[in-house]
């Protein structure tokens, strides 16, 4: 299976523009750690063009987390903000960045589709009620 | 209950006590020392000889300052009135307490001064239904300081205490010994820091850039923040009282979230509800869009960052989704809980759009309008795509989250508050009527900027040909024949649950109401089973579930009260709207000002006094809102293009009404209501 963490950084540099950030400008740059190294990540934002970059440089906003805790932020399995508040995330520089990068991180995998759910779960309970 | 509490708060940090300024735990009571959603301090109580003290008089001097003026407790009937004691407190990112005695005796005295301390690090959802703690507790006693800690992996809190070096210093709190000759003082100050860990053992918001704003700016951000209000003159005492009141407190309640500590916007109420609602910060923006349009514009831009772009059932996220609530506790961290954040509304998406056209109408900020053309557009989008749950035309809710997540997606947001007439309750799935007032009304405006200002011609012919088709659907599916009324809600099956219940008011406000049955509505409203004397009641008398001091069913609450006014103007019931701006002043008069969140049901002539519903939730910011929206339709003001136009009608017995510098796109105006002699009540 393709590293989740790879994927989605080669997603975020492939959109090249994100509407949603149309406004924002500035740079985040995620320190990915483990016992042995760091990976670095370096996301520019310019009036919603993204590039990805892999340097060590200054950035308006840096992030540091595990390896093993941003792969499953990566892979829709985990939170960032949640993983922020408990610290396993830690942000210098403008958080307000992060957060709005975060917009862009995958769903939990698995996540129902409103409108069929509501349906399904409303006929079930109709019939329920009939009984 | 909460009248006996004293709070101050500064952003969402925020000190409960009782009124000898002490704080104890109470599975009841929420006192403590709060920030960012958790408890720094549970206990802390002051003690002379071992003696507690008694309150002589409480001083608020501004929301985030007090001085608590005390005695020795009575021993019997008797006060040794001696000794004074006082405690001035005031909280910015720290809380800090002077303590000050005197002695007034003409003999000299020993004294052993003792401030108990300890901290439950409780989260505030643990606060009223106490929880076992998953992580460790530890205390640290230095020269002059004590440390509380609580730590669960990598998730740490601590209160740091601080005091001068005189201080003995153990694990439950702080002693000085204090001699003092006749008329001798003595003072000193104590510094409580709540730290937010990261793994460094910095407190995680020293990174994060705007964090650090001294206190002196925090007195001068109130000074201009009164002074840039518009000026109010009347003779009418109790608005003067109120709407001073209101400036204040929505100045308290304004709140920047951890990750962006420069931006205010409106925060729902304290002590439970200092956060980000979606819900709530939209509609008090709407309420004080006369007054602070910049509360709306930060409001706007805020909810647009944390738009939902993904499916989450755990969070009840969706795409374009406009959040209910943002959390920044241990039950949040650990999602236990689903704040972060979570999206269980279905109201929040389109009074966005709503607040985005009016903010517009009322500022001329086309610029802000362009810059959210994605977010309007996806928060439109979701009305059809992800609000129609039945795909049959209107806006429903049913929660997918079934452990954390709420029942009722609108502002009526208990358990019970949706029911037929008989009392009944529905099936989880819900389209309550006012939602698609909402709905209606945000494609209505949506056509509006898509036509002046995204030039986008064919969506705007699209919204509201939706729109004019929704108002007749709506009519023909909720209008309840035998009575009257628009029902409550439309069950999963399309019936009709058909309680008769304030969210009628609501549709006055949004347009959906079509005009010929907007007389046979007033009445209803305005009638004995709804009209309490002092406001509309949520449910009305003689439902199946009306309960006086039901929360959502059968009790008055402020902010409803100020949308049925401003529906009731906009379908030409002055008189009606002018009813009830009155009942709710003068129902204000009676909390020096400060509206509460809800009062009960009673009737006006039965209790003379409208009786507090028994919550802890004060200020509340749409409560604190509500005065200033009835202003507004008392005046009866109205943006038409450039200027601002007025249409007054005054409650009987007020004479006047001015309000100068209504800030907008005219500049600043003044404006006159004035009633003429002949016609004085």
């Amino acid at each position: 299976m393709r590293d989740p963490v790879i994927g989605l950084f080669d997603w975020l540099g492939r959109r090249g523009h994100e509407q949603l950030l149309d406004h924002v400008e500035g740079t985040v740059r995620f320190d990915l750690v483990d016992e042995a190294d760091v990976d670095h990540w370096l996301v520019a934002i310019c009036r919603g063009d993204l590039t990805v970059t892999r340097e060590d440089r200054d950035a308006d906003c840096v992030m540091r987390c595990s390896k093993a805790g941003f792969a499953r932020v990566a892979a829709g399995e985990d939170n960032a903000i949640a993983m922020l508040l408990r610290a396993e995330i830690v942000v210098e520089g403008n958080a307000r960045l992060l957060v709005m990068l975060e917009r862009l991180m995958p769903g939990p995998p698995g996540a129902s589709d409103p409108v069929s759910t509501a349906r399904s779960l409303s006929t079930a309970h109709s019939r329920a009620a009939a009984r | 209950m909460s009248a006996q509490l004293v709070s101050i708060l500064y952003g969402n940090n925020f000190v409960v006590s009782d009124r000898n300024g002490d704080i104890e735990e109470s599975p009841t009571v929420p006192s403590g020392l709060f920030s960012f959603d958790t408890r720094f301090l549970s206990n802390w109580v002051l003690t002379v000889n071992g003696e507690r003290l008694q309150a002589l008089a409480v001083d608020d001097l501004q929301y985030y300052e007090t001085r608590f003026f005390l005695v020795p407790a009575p021993v019997a009937l008797y006060v040794r009135k001696t000794l004074s004691i006082i405690r001035h407190r005031w909280v910015g990112s720290s809380f800090e307490e002077r303590l000050t005695i005197i002695n007034h005796g003409s003999e000299e005295v020993d004294l052993r001064i003792r401030l108990d301390a300890g901290c439950d690090f409780a989260d505030l959802f643990e606060v009223k239904n106490v929880q076992p703690k998953k992580g460790r507790r530890y205390t640290q006693v230095t020269s002059g300081s004590l440390v509380l800690g609580y730590e669960r992996g990598a998730f740490r809190r601590r209160t740091v205490i601080s005091t001068d070096e005189q201080a003995q210093v153990d694990a439950g709190g702080l002693t000085y010994s204090v001699h003092l000759t006749p008329h001798q003082h003595w003072d000193t100050d104590v510094v409580v820091h709540s730290r937010i860990l990261g793994p460094t053992g910095d407190d995680v918001r020293k990174l994060i850039a705007g964090h650090d704003r001294p206190r002196h700016d925090v007195a001068r951000d109130l000074d201009m923040w009164q002074e840039k209000a518009p000026s109010l003159d009347s003779d009418w005492d109790v608005l003067e009282l109120t709407y001073q009141r209101s400036l204040a407190d929505l100045a308290a309640l304004r709140f920047a979230p951890i990750t962006d500590p420069g931006q205010g916007l409106p925060a729902a109420g304290l002590p439970w509800f200092m956060s980000i609602f979606g819900r709530d910060s939209i509609l008090t923006c709407l309420q004080s869009l006369a007054f602070y349009p910049e509360l709306a514009a930060t409001t706007l831009l805020l909810l647009a960052s944390l738009q939902g772009t993904r499916l989450d059932d755990f969070r009840e996220e969706e795409p374009g989704k406009i959040l209910h609530e943002v959390r920044y506790g241990e039950s949040a961290a650990f999602q236990e809980q689903p704040h972060t954040p979570y999206f269980g509304a279905a109201d929040s998406t389109p009074l966005y759009v709503v607040l985005l056209d009016e903010y517009e109408r009322w500022t001329g900020d086309a610029d802000l309008v362009r810059r959210l053309e994605p977010q309007a557009r996806a928060a439109l989008g979701w009305i059809d795509e992800y609000g129609d749950l039945m795909r049959n035309g209107y806006v429903s809710y049913r929660r997918r989250n079934e452990q954390t997540g709420l029942e009722n997606q609108c502002w009526k947001d208990s358990w019970n508050s949706i029911s037929y007439r008989h009392g009944e309750l529905p099936s989880p799935l819900r389209a309550t009527c006012e939602l698609q007032g909402y709905a209606y009304d945000a494609k209505v405006r949506g056509a509006r900027l898509a036509r002046q200002f995204w030039g986008d011609p064919g969506y705007a012919e699209r919204l509201e040909r939706e729109a004019a088709d929704l108002k007749t659907r709506f009519d023909r599916d909720f209008w309840v024949q035998d009575g009257g009324y628009y029902a409550l809600a439309l069950d999963a099956d399309g019936g009709q649950v058909d309680a008769l219940a304030s969210n009628m008011g609501h549709l006055l406000w949004s347009g959906i109401v079509q005009p010929h049955r907007a007389r046979q509505v007033v009445e209803h409203l305005m009638g004995p089973r709804m009209f309490s004397g002092w406001g509309v009641r949520t449910l009305a008398v003689g439902e199946g579930r009306y309960n006086p001091v039901g929360y959502h069913v059968g009790t008055v609450w402020p902010f409803d009260n100020s949308f049925i006014a401003w529906g009731l103007r906009s379908y030409g019931f002055k008189d009606e709207a002018a009813r009830i701006a009155q009942g709710m002043l003068e129902a204000a008069e009676f909390f020096q000002g400060r509206l509460p969140e809800a009062f009960a049901g009673y009737d006006r002539e039965l209790t003379r006094y409208p009786v507090q519903y028994p919550t802890a939730c004060s200020p509340q910011a749409w409560s604190t809102g509500a005065p200033l929206l009835l202003l507004r339709t008392m005046l009866g003001l109205e943006p038409l293009e450039d200027r601002l136009a007025a249409d007054p009608a005054l409650p009987p017995g007020v004479s006047w009404i001015g309000l100068l510098n209504v800030p907008g796109r005219w500049g600043r105006v003044d404006t006159f209501g004035r009633r003429s002699l002949n016609e004085r009540g």
